[in-house]
C-alpha cells in the first residue's frame, strides 16, 4: 500500500492555482494457457508520481517513475513550468476552475497480492476440466488475470483521496470447426471487482458457465449466417451495455461534445424512445454495488451518478471540472487517469440503461422473424453516433421461438435513431466489466442494461 | 559503465544466483514531451520521465516474466525473485529458446534530442494551416510528441544490444462540421525523424483532410450489390493485414492449429501482384526494431512474395512448437509493393463500387470472414466519386479477396512506420438501407 509521502508537498502548491498531485501504483498479474502450454506468466508493478497545474485555461503536467518526496517536488516544478509555457504561448483566458469543497478524505482498505502460483494453479485446473470434458475442441485458451490501481491524491481545492480499485477475471476461449472445416471461436469472462484470491476460490464454480459456453459453441459450429438487412432484434443485456457505452456514452463525454459529437446539438431533445433512461452510475445502481465502483475522481471531485437520458430526452453530459464550468453543469466525478503518467480524462464509470417491465420470454415470443443477440466481441462508435458491434453469439427467432445459432456477424446503426425504435425493455439488468475502454489511455469500465427490442441493421455474409 | 547497463548486469547475476538457467532483461529510460489540442484549442503540455525493467527467466525450461519501473537495488532484487517464483509455478516447455552470443551491438535511431520550441512551432503551424485551408475541419484531438529512449537488452547467453532512439510523432483525430451536419471522425498519423518541413505535407495528411471535408453530406446506399471496393491504406490494415497477422501466420493460430494457412507455406495465397514484407531497416522507417524479443538480430523479411506465402510470422518459441522457421523480425513495419496506376486510375476503372477510407468491424474471424461498417467512404459510379456514404456495410472473406485483386495503386502512405498503397478488390458484398 502506498505510504502518504505527498501531504506535506501540498505546501508547494501555488496559492489560487488549481493543482493536483497523485502517487499511483498499477499492478497486473497474467497467466495465459494455450491448449495447456503456459504462453505467458507475467507480473507487472508500475508506480510513480505526477502533478497537473491549471493556468489561463491550459494545463501543465509532469510525471516521474519514482514515488518519493523529491520526485513529487520535481514533477510539481515541471508541471508548473509547462503550465506557464502553455499560458504564455497558447493561453485562452478561461476563468479559474470552481473549487470543490471536499466533505472528507476518502480512504480504502489495503488489498491482497496473491502469489503467481495461485493464478497458474487456478488456470491449470480450469484448463484441465476443459481438456478432460471437451476433447473435440480444436483449441482452448485460459487467461487468469488481475489488474489493480492504487492512487493517493492531493488536490488544492478538492477532495484528497486514497483509492484502491482491484479487479480480476478468468477468460475462457474455446475453438472448434464447422462441419465445412471453418474455425469458430467463443469466449466468456468470469469475475469482476476484487482481488483474484477473493473472486476465485474454487475452480469448479466455473464449470457450469464453461458447460454453457461449450453448448453454445456446439450450436454455433452448426450455425447459419444472418440474413443481411434491417431487422427487429432483441439485444440482450451485454449488448445493451455495449450500446450504452460505445454508441451513446462516448458521444456525451463533454470533451467529445466540444470536439463536435452529435450530442452537441441534441441536449434536451428526444433522442430515444420514452422507455429509455440511461445513467452513468458512480458506485451504486438499482440498490446494489456497481461492477467497478468509483467514489472520487482524480480531480478530487466526489463521484455522483450522471443521468444522460431520462425517458428518451438527452439531459446531460459527463464532465470534468473544466467542461462542467463551460457547460454550466455540475461535475459528477468522471475525470480519471489510468497510470501515474496519465492525466485525468473524462471517462465513463458504470453506464447502464434502466430496466423496464417486460419479460424476456414475452419479448422473444413477440417477434415473428428476427434475431436474439447475446454477446459481443467488440464494438466501435463514431462521434456521429453511428456504431458497429461484433456479434459472437446469437440466435435467429422464427415465429416467436429461438431457432438456429448465428455465425459471427455485426450490427450497426445510428444510436439516436436506433434508440427511438426501442419498444420493449426487459426487467433484468446484466452487467459486464472485464474489458478496457480505449481513449488515449485504457480504463476499466462497467456497462450493462436490460434486454431491448429494437430495429438494427445486421450484416450477413 | 552507465547506470542502465550496470542494472542489467546486476539483474542477470542475481538471476543466476537464484538458480535461473537463463535470463534476459530490458532496462530503459524514456523522456517524452507532448502537446495536446482538444476541440481545436491547445489544452495541455506534458513532460514524462519514465523507466522500465522487464526481466525474463528460464528455470528447468519454465518461464517467468516480471515488469517493474523502479531502479532501486532492493526493488530490482525483489523483481528477480518474483520472476524466479513465477517460473517455479509454471510448466516446463522445451520450446523456449533464446539467442546465443557472443553478440554485442549498439544502435542510434531517429532523433534522440528534442527541439521543444520547434515541436510547438510545427504543432501551432499545423493547427493554423488546417484552420485556414480546411475551415470545416474540427480537430477533436491532436497529440504531438517527441519520445526519446535509452535501452539495454542483455542476456546470460552473452547477447547485448544498446539502443539510443528518438522520434517525433503527430496524431490527429478530426471530423468536418457545418451547422448540425458532420462527417465521421478520421485519424491521420505520422512519425518523423526531423521537423524540417510543415507536417501537413507529410504522409497523406493533406489528402485525408480534404477527403473528410467532402464527407459532410453522406448519403445512405440503397439496396445491396456485390462489387469492387478500393481499400485505402488504413482500411487495408484493418481488414486484410490484421486478419492475416492475427489469424493466419502468427504464433497462436499456428500453435493451436486454427490457422487456415498452416499448410500453405510456399503456395499461392494471393494474386501474383501482391507482396507483403516487414522492413524495419527501410529508409522509410524512422526507428525500426533491431532485435527480437528473444534476442535475435532483426532482418527484413517477406511474408508474401508475388502471391506466394514465403514465411510465417513466428517467434522462435512458435517455430519450435510447430517445426517452422523463426521470422526475421517482430512484424511491425509493413510494406506492400505498390502498383503502377494512380488512385484516380483505380477509381476510373470501376463502374460501381466503393472507396473505403476506414473500417469499423468485428474482431477478425479465424476463417477470414468479416463484416462491418465502411466509414469515411465514397460511392464510385461510372469511374468517378459519386457521393460520400453513410450507414454502408461491407462483408467478404480475406483469403478470397487476396485472390481477387483488381489493381494496386502507385500512391502510397509512408508514415514513418509503414508503406502501403490503395488496393482494389473484387467481390465484396456492399449493403445499404
Amino acid at each position: 500500500m502506498l505510504q502518504d509521502l505527498l501531504n506535506e508537498q501540498k505546501k508547494l502548491f501555488s496559492p489560487g492555482v488549481h493543482t493536483e498531485l497523485r502517487g499511483q501504483k498499477n499492478r497486473n498479474r497474467r497467466v495465459i494457457l494455450l491448449s495447456g502450454d503456459v504462453l505467458a506468466n507475467v507480473r507487472s508493478d508500475v508506480s510513480g508520481v505526477s502533478a497537473r497545474v491549471y493556468r489561463g485555461g491550459v494545463w501543465g503536467f509532469s510525471s516521474m517513475a519514482e514515488y518519493t518526496k523529491e520526485a513529487a517536488e520535481k514533477v510539481l516544478k515541471a508541471a508548473s513550468e509547462n503550465a506557464a509555457f502553455m499560458e504564455k504561448h497558447a493561453g485562452n483566458g478561461k476563468p479559474a476552475l470552481t473549487p470543490f469543497i471536499g466533505s472528507r478524505p476518502f480512504i480504502m482498505e489495503d488489498i491482497h497480492d496473491p502469489a503467481q502460483k495461485v493464478y497458474v494453479d487456478f488456470a491449470r485446473e480450469v484448463d484441465g476440466y476443459i481438456a478432460a470434458h471437451y476433447p473435440n475442441l480444436t483449441s482452448r485458451k485460459v487467461i487468469a488475470t488481475e489488474d489493480s490501481m492504487e492512487k493517493l491524491l492531493k488536490v488544492s481545492d478538492g477532495m484528497d483521496a486514497h483509492i484502491l480499485a482491484p479487479r480480476s477475471y478468468v477468460y475462457v476461449f474455446l475453438s472448434a470447426e464447422t462441419p465445412a472445416g471453418a474455425p469458430v471461436e467463443l469466449f466468456r469472462a468470469f469475475g469482476g471487482s476484487g482481488t483474484f484470491d477473493v473472486n476465485f476460490t474454487d475452480p469448479s464454480a466455473l464449470h457450469e458457465g464453461i458447460d454453457k459456453l461449450y453448448e453454445q459453441m456446439m450450436q454455433k459450429r452448426e450455425g447459419i449466417y444472418a440474413d443481411a438487412g434491417e431487422k427487429t432484434v432483441i439485444l440482450d443485456g451485454m449488448m445493451t451495455g455495449m450500446l450504452s457505452h460505445e454508441a451513446v456514452g462516448h458521444t456525451v463525454e463533454a470533451d467529445l461534445v466540444l470536439g463536435g459529437s452529435v450530442a452537441a446539438h441534441n441536449l434536451n431533445r428526444q433522442v430515444a424512445s420514452e422507455l429509455v433512461t440511461l445513467t452513468d452510475f458512480a458506485h451504486t445502481a438499482f440498490g446494489e454495488s456497481c461492477p467497478l465502483p468509483v467514489f472520487t475522481d482524480d480531480e478530487g471531485t466526489e463521484a455522483k451518478d450522471v443521468t444522460l437520458i431520462r425517458n428518451g430526452i438527452l439531459t446531460g453530459y459527463m464532465n470534468n471540472r473544466e467542461s462542467a464550468l463551460h457547460f454550466g453543469m455540475e461535475p459528477g466525478g468522471n475525470a480519471r487517469a489510468w497510470m501515474f503518467s496519465d492525466e485525468p480524462l473524462i471517462r465513463m464509470r458504470n453506464t447502464a440503461v434502466h430496466p423496464g417491465k417486460d419479460k424476456l420470454e414475452d419479448m422473444i415470443a413477440s417477434i415473428d422473424d428476427g434475431y436474439y443477440l447475446i454477446n459481443s466481441g467488440n464494438g466501435q462508435a463514431d462521434t456521429t453516433g453511428e456504431f458497429m458491434f461484433g456479434v459472437t453469439m446469437g440466435y435467429e427467432i422464427k415465429g416467436g421461438k429461438l431457432g438456429k445459432a448465428l455465425l459471427d456477424t455485426t450490427i450497426s446503426g445510428v444510436a439516436f435513431e436506433m434508440l427511438k425504435t426501442v419498444d420493449m425493455v426487459s426487467d433484468q439488468v446484466v452487467w459486464s466489466s472485464s474489458g478496457f475502454c480505449g481513449k488515449k489511455q485504457p480504463m476499466p469500465v462497467g456497462m450493462g442494461g436490460p434486454a431491448l427490442r429494437c430495429k438494427v441493421k445486421i450484416g450477413g455474409r | 559503465m552507465d547506470r542502465i547497463t550496470d542494472i542489467a548486469k546486476k539483474i542477470l547475476a542475481e538471476a543466476k544466483q537464484l538458480g535461473a538457467d537463463y535470463a534476459h532483461c530490458t532496462v530503459s529510460e524514456n523522456e517524452k514531451k507532448e502537446f495536446n489540442v482538444d476541440g481545436g484549442q491547445f489544452s495541455l503540455m506534458r513532460t514524462l520521465f519514465n523507466r522500465n525493467i522487464v526481466i525474463t527467466v528460464l528455470k528447468g525450461q519454465r518461464k517467468g516474466t516480471v515488469q517493474i519501473n523502479r531502479f532501486e537495488e532492493e526493488a530490482v532484487k525483489e523483481a528477480v525473485a518474483d520472476a524466479i517464483a513465477a517460473s517455479d509455478s509454471g510448466k516446463p516447455d522445451p520450446a523456449w529458446e533464446f539467442a546465443e552470443g557472443p553478440l554485442e551491438e549498439s544502435f542510434e535511431e531517429g532523433t534522440p534530442e528534442c527541439d521543444t520550441d520547434r515541436l510547438f512551432m510545427r504543432t501551432k503551424e499545423l493547427l493554423e494551416t488546417i484552420r485556414e485551408k480546411h475551415p470545416k475541419i474540427l480537430m477533436e484531438q491532436m497529440i504531438t510528441e517527441h519520445s526519446a529512449e535509452r535501452t539495454v537488452f542483455m542476456s546470460t547467453n552473452d547477447v547485448c544490444y544498446r539502443t539510443r532512439s528518438g522520434s517525433y510523432s503527430f496524431s490527429l483525430m478530426y471530423s468536418a462540421h457545418e451547422g448540425e451536419k458532420s462527417s465521421s471522425f478520421y485519424g491521420s498519423d505520422v512519425t518523423l525523424k526531423t521537423l524540417d518541413k510543415p507536417v501537413i505535407e507529410c504522409a497523406l495528411i493533406e489528402r485525408e483532410l480534404a477527403a473528410v471535408e467532402q464527407q459532410l453530406d453522406p448519403q445512405p446506399l440503397e439496396g445491396k450489390f456485390v462489387g469492387p471496393a478500393i481499400l485505402a491504406p488504413m482500411a487495408l490494415v484493418e481488414i486484410i493485414i490484421e486478419t492475416i497477422m492475427g489469424s493466419f501466420v502468427g504464433d497462436v493460430g499456428l500453435i493451436d492449429g486454427t490457422s487456415i494457412w498452416k499448410d500453405k507455406l510456399g503456395q499461392e495465397v494471393a494474386d501474383s501482384a501482391f507482396s507483403l514484407s516487414f522492413r524495419p531497416f527501410s529508409e522509410d522507417v524512422v526507428a525500426g526494431c533491431r532485435y527480437t524479443g528473444e534476442g535475435y538480430p532483426a532482418e527484413d523479411y517477406d511474408l508474401i512474395r508475388n502471391g506466394k506465402l514465403a514465411s510465417f510470422a513466428l517467434s522462435q518459441y512458435g517455430a519450435n512448437k510447430t517445426g517452422g522457421k523463426r521470422a526475421g523480425n517482430q512484424s511491425g513495419n509493413m510494406f506492400i509493393e505498390p502498383g503502377k496506376d494512380t488512385l484516380e486510375q483505380l477509381i476510373r476503372e470501376i463502374e460501381k463500387g466503393i472507396l473505403v477510407m476506414r473500417f469499423s468491424g468485428g474482431q477478425p474471424a479465424p476463417s477470414g470472414e468479416f463484416s462491418g461498417v465502411a466509414k469515411n467512404s465514397f460511392l464510385i459510379e461510372n469511374g468517378k466519386i459519386a457521393c460520400a456514404l453513410s450507414e454502408t456495410m461491407i462483408s467478404g472473406c480475406v483469403p478470397e479477396m487476396l485472390r481477387q485483386i483488381r489493381s494496386i495503386s502507385s500512391d502510397t502512405l509512408k508514415d514513418g512506420n509503414v508503406s502501403l498503397p490503395y488496393i482494389a478488390f473484387d467481390g465484396l458484398t456492399i449493403s445499404g438501407k
